[in-house]
C-alpha cells in the first residue's frame, strides 16, 4: 500500500490514480458518518432540545389548585408589569410626566426617584391593565417596558382564605397549601428556571368548594347572632382523613392578603390551642371502655363534688346521684368523668392521650400548626382537669383527629388537605382503640343527640350524633366564667359514620333566644345542626328516616355482625 | 477521459448537493420560525383560556350564585324531607293523557323552535 503511494518506482499514472481513490473513500467514510448521525438525530431527537420558553416571562407560573370537585380555587392569570431603565431614560421628567397621567395612582415622587437611580432596572408598576399597557406602548417612552408577569388569582375570594393560604407578589407561596407548593419543589424548579410555562399539573385538594362555602355562611351568620369574637368549622371524612371544609372567621381575602396579618384574623383551627371541654370526655369515656374496666352498664358516683385539695370539682348540671356510664356522657358529668380518669391512673391516662396524638404537634401540608400546652409535670389533678377537657390544650384539628378515630372503627389517621382514597388512608391508619370501643363511642354520640346535651343539633333524617364542649378561656391566669369557648363536635350518620363536623364558637353571648345561657348546647349545637342540614344533602348522604334508637340502631346491629364474624 | 468524467461527474453531485442542503436549510428556518410563532399563539390562546376560566369560576362561585338565587329566585335550601328515593316512588296509575295540542309550556316550547330551528308543523297554527 505505502509503496504504490509514494514508491519510486511505480508508474506516475497508477500512483495517482490510488491516491485519487484513498482521497474518494476517505470522503465517502467522512460523508456515511455525517449521513449515519444525520438519521439517527432524526429517528430520536423529539424536539425537546430545541423548546424554550418565551423569554418575556419571569415570575413562577403556579400549578393550578382544585377541589375534589374540579372547581378552580387559584389559577394563574397574565398581567403586564411596568418596569423602567434609567440608564436608558433620556428625559426623566417627561417620562414621569407622561406616566403619570396615564397611571392615576402612581406616586410622581417616587417614581422620579426610581427612574434618576442608576440602576439597570427598576419596577415601575406591577400588575397594570391591558389598556394601561397599549396607551403607555403608544406614547413610546424611551427606556420603559413591559413584563409579562403571572398574578394568581383566587375567584372564590375569602372562602377558601385559611385552607389555601396566598402569594407574595412575585408569586411565591407564604401561606397554607400555596406555601407547601412551594416547599415541595416548586421553588427550587423555578430557580433552575423551569416552572414558567402554565403546563404543569393541577393540584386536587380534598376540600369541597360548596361544603366549604355553606359552612362559612353559616359561621358567618352564627358569629354575628351571638356576637362571638370569632368563628370556626371543620369537616373532615372519618374513612380517609379528609379535610373536606375548613373555616375560621374572621378571615380574609387572599386576593389582596394585607388583612392576613390582623392577629384576629389567624386559623383557629391549626394555629390556635385551646382547652377543649367537654368534648375531651368521648376520649376519656372511649379509654374507659377500651380498658375493659368500665362498661356501658358501670355506675360512677356523682353524689357529691369532687374535693382534691383546695380545688372543688363540680357539675353544670348537677344530678346528685349514681350515674351510669351512658349518663356521664349525656349529663356530661365532670365529677363521673374524673373519677373514670382517676380510676385508670395517671400513666395510662397520659399514654392513651399520646397514642391518640393529642401530646404531639400535628403537621399538616399546611404549614401553620401549633404545639398543644401540656403540663410540664401531670400530677393526678392534672388527669382530674384534662379528663373533662381542661388544663390541656390542643388544636383543634387534633382532637378532630383524635374523636374521628373514635368513630371510624378505631383507627387513628392523620388529617391531610389532599385528596386521598380510603386504600391509601388505610396504609396510613394506626388501630388506637377497639372497635367495639368504637361501636359504644358512636352509640353514645347517638344517645346524646337524642336526649342529652346534644339535642338542639339533630336534624331529622341524617342519624347525626355529637358531643358539646364549653370551656372557660383563661383570662389573666384565672378561668373566666364570663369569657367561653363553645364547640360542637358531630358525626353523620352516627350509625355509619362519614363524617365529623366540629363547630367552634369564641366567646358566643347570651341572647334572648337562648335563655341567657352562652354554652355550648346553645349557640354550637344549633349552628351544627344548620351546617349539617346544607352539607348532607351535598356530600351525598342519603336522609333515612324512622330509625330506631340509638341502642337498637348501633348497638344491637354490631353486636351481631361482630359476633357473626367471629 | 474516464477521469474528466468523473471529475465533471463529482462537481455536477457537489453542486447539486449544496443547492439541495441549502434548500432544506431555508425550509428548515422557514418552520421553525412558523413553529415558534405558533408557539407563541398557543401560549397566548392558553392565556386567554386560563383568564376566562379565571372570571368563570368568580362568575359561579357558591356565594355569588346564592346572593343572586336570593335575590331573583323563589327558591328555598333543600330539606331532607324533599330527597326520597325511586323505590318509594308510587306507582302511575292510569296512562298519561295524549298530548295536547293546547299545552301551555309545549306551545311557548314550540314558539321558540319556530326561531331557532324554524320548524314548518307548528308555524300553521294560528
Amino acid at each position: 500500500m505505502e509503496r504504490l503511494l509514494y514508491g519510486q518506482n511505480v508508474d506516475r499514472e497508477t500512483k495517482s490514480r490510488a491516491r485519487v481513490g484513498l482521497v474518494i473513500v476517505a470522503f465517502a467514510c467522512i460523508y456515511t458518518v455525517i449521513s449515519g448521525r444525520l438519521v439517527y438525530l432524526a429517528a430520536t431527537s423529539d424536539g425537546s432540545q430545541s423548546r424554550r420558553g418565551g423569554g418575556d416571562i419571569i415570575a413562577t407560573a403556579r400549578p393550578d389548585i382544585l377541589d375534589r370537585n374540579g372547581e378552580v380555587l387559584a389559577t394563574d392569570v397574565r398581567t403586564p408589569s411596568l418596569f423602567g431603565e434609567p440608564r436608558r431614560i433620556i428625559d426623566v421628567d417627561e417620562a414621569v410626566e407622561l406616566l403619570t397621567a396615564t397611571i392615576p395612582d402612581l406616586n410622581a415622587t417616587e417614581i422620579r426617584e426610581r427612574l434618576s437611580s442608576k440602576k439597570g432596572f427598576v419596577w415601575l408598576k406591577r400588575e397594570i391593565t391591558t389598556e394601561q399597557r397599549q396607551q403607555i406602548h403608544k406614547l413610546g417612552i424611551p427606556g420603559i417596558g413591559f413584563r409579562a408577569e403571572n398574578k394568581r388569582v383566587y375567584p372564590n375570594g375569602a372562602s377558601v382564605s385559611h385552607l389555601i393560604g396566598h402569594v407574595n407578589i412575585d408569586n411565591q407561596g407564604i401561606a397554607g397549601i400555596e406555601k407547601w407548593l412551594d416547599r415541595s419543589g416548586l421553588a427550587d424548579l423555578h430557580s433552575l428556571g423551569f416552572a414558567t410555562d402554565r403546563q404543569q399539573k393541577p393540584v386536587e385538594l380534598a376540600v369541597d368548594l360548596r361544603v366549604q362555602h355553606a359552612m362559612r355562611s353559616e359561621l358567618l351568620a352564627a358569629r354575628q347572632k351571638f356576637k362571638a369574637k370569632a368563628a370556626a368549622g371543620l369537616v373532615t371524612d372519618v374513612n380517609t382523613g379528609e379535610i373536606v371544609a375548613m373555616v375560621s372567621v374572621p378571615d380574609y381575602d387572599p386576593n389582596d392578603p394585607r388583612e392576613a396579618l390582623d392577629k384576629d384574623r389567624i386559623n383557629r383551627l391549626t394555629t390556635g390551642v385551646y382547652e377543649m371541654g367537654s368534648t375531651f370526655k368521648a376520649l376519656t369515656l372511649a379509654m374507659a371502655l377500651d380498658s375493659g374496666k368500665y362498661t356501658l352498664g358501670s355506675s360512677l358516683d356523682a353524689r357529691h363534688p369532687l374535693q382534691y385539695g383546695k380545688f372543688k370539682i363540680n357539675d353544670f348540671h348537677a344530678q346528685r346521684r349514681m350515674l351510669s356510664l351512658p349518663e356521664v356522657f349525656t349529663y356530661s358529668s365532670n365529677i363521673g368523668t374524673a373519677r373514670m380518669a382517676l380510676g385508670l391512673g395517671v400513666e395510662h391516662h397520659k399514654a392513651f392521650l399520646k397514642k391518640m396524638g393529642q401530646l404531639d404537634r400535628l403537621r399538616t401540608e399546611i404549614p401553620e400548626s401549633a404545639e398543644p400546652l401540656v403540663p410540664k409535670r401531670w400530677a393526678e389533678l392534672n388527669t382530674v382537669t384534662i379528663a373533662f377537657g381542661h388544663g390541656l390544650s390542643v388544636a383543634p384539628l387534633q382532637a378532630v383527629m383524635g374523636i374521628s378515630a373514635l368513630m371510624n372503627g378505631g383507627k387513628l389517621i392523620p388529617p391531610t388537605f389532599l385528596k386521598r382514597s380510603e386504600e391509601e388512608a388505610a396504609k396510613l391508619a394506626r388501630q388506637v382503640v377497639k372497635p367495639e370501643t368504637s361501636d359504644r363511642m358512636r352509640y353514645l354520640m347517638r344517645l346524646n343527640a337524642e336526649k342529652g346535651s346534644a339535642t338542639r343539633a339533630e336534624v331529622k333524617g341524617f342519624y347525626v350524633g355529637g358531643k358539646t364542649g364549653t370551656s372557660e378561656k383563661v383570662i389573666n391566669g384565672r378561668y373566666s366564667k364570663s369569657k367561653l369557648l363553645t364547640s360542637f363536635t358531630a358525626v353523620l350518620p352516627a350509625d355509619k359514620p362519614r363524617y365529623l363536623v366540629l363547630i367552634m364558637l369564641d366567646e358566643p353571648q347570651p341572647i334572648a333566644e337562648t335563655k341567657g345561657y352562652a354554652t355550648s348546647g346553645w349557640n354550637a349545637a344549633p349552628t351544627a345542626g344548620k351546617v349539617i342540614a346544607r352539607i348532607a344533602p351535598l356530600l351525598g348522604i342519603e336522609p333515612r328516616f324512622d330509625l330506631p334508637p340509638a341502642d337498637q340502631q348501633i348497638l344491637a346491629a354490631t353486636a351481631s355482625t361482630r359476633t357473626r364474624t367471629r | 477521459m474516464s477521469m474528466r468524467i468523473l471529475h465533471l461527474f463529482v462537481i455536477v453531485a457537489m453542486v447539486l448537493a449544496a443547492a439541495y442542503v441549502y434548500d432544506i436549510k431555508f425550509e428548515s428556518t422557514m418552520q421553525a420560525e412558523r413553529l415558534a410563532k405558533l408557539r407563541g399563539e398557543i401560549r397566548r390562546e392558553r392565556d386567554a383560556i386560563a383568564a376566562l376560566r379565571a372570571e368563570w369560576a368568580k362568575l359561579v362561585s357558591p356565594g355569588r350564585i346564592e346572593d343572586l338565587a336570593q335575590r331573583h329566585l323563589p327558591l328555598k335550601p333543600l330539606d331532607a324531607v324533599q330527597i326520597d328515593n325511586l323505590a318509594t316512588l308510587p306507582e302511575r296509575k292510569s296512562p298519561p293523557p295524549p298530548e295536547q295540542e293546547s299545552d301551555p309550556i309545549a306551545a311557548l316550547i314550540g314558539d321558540a323552535d319556530i326561531g331557532t330551528t324554524g320548524s314548518t308543523n307548528e308555524r300553521s297554527r294560528p
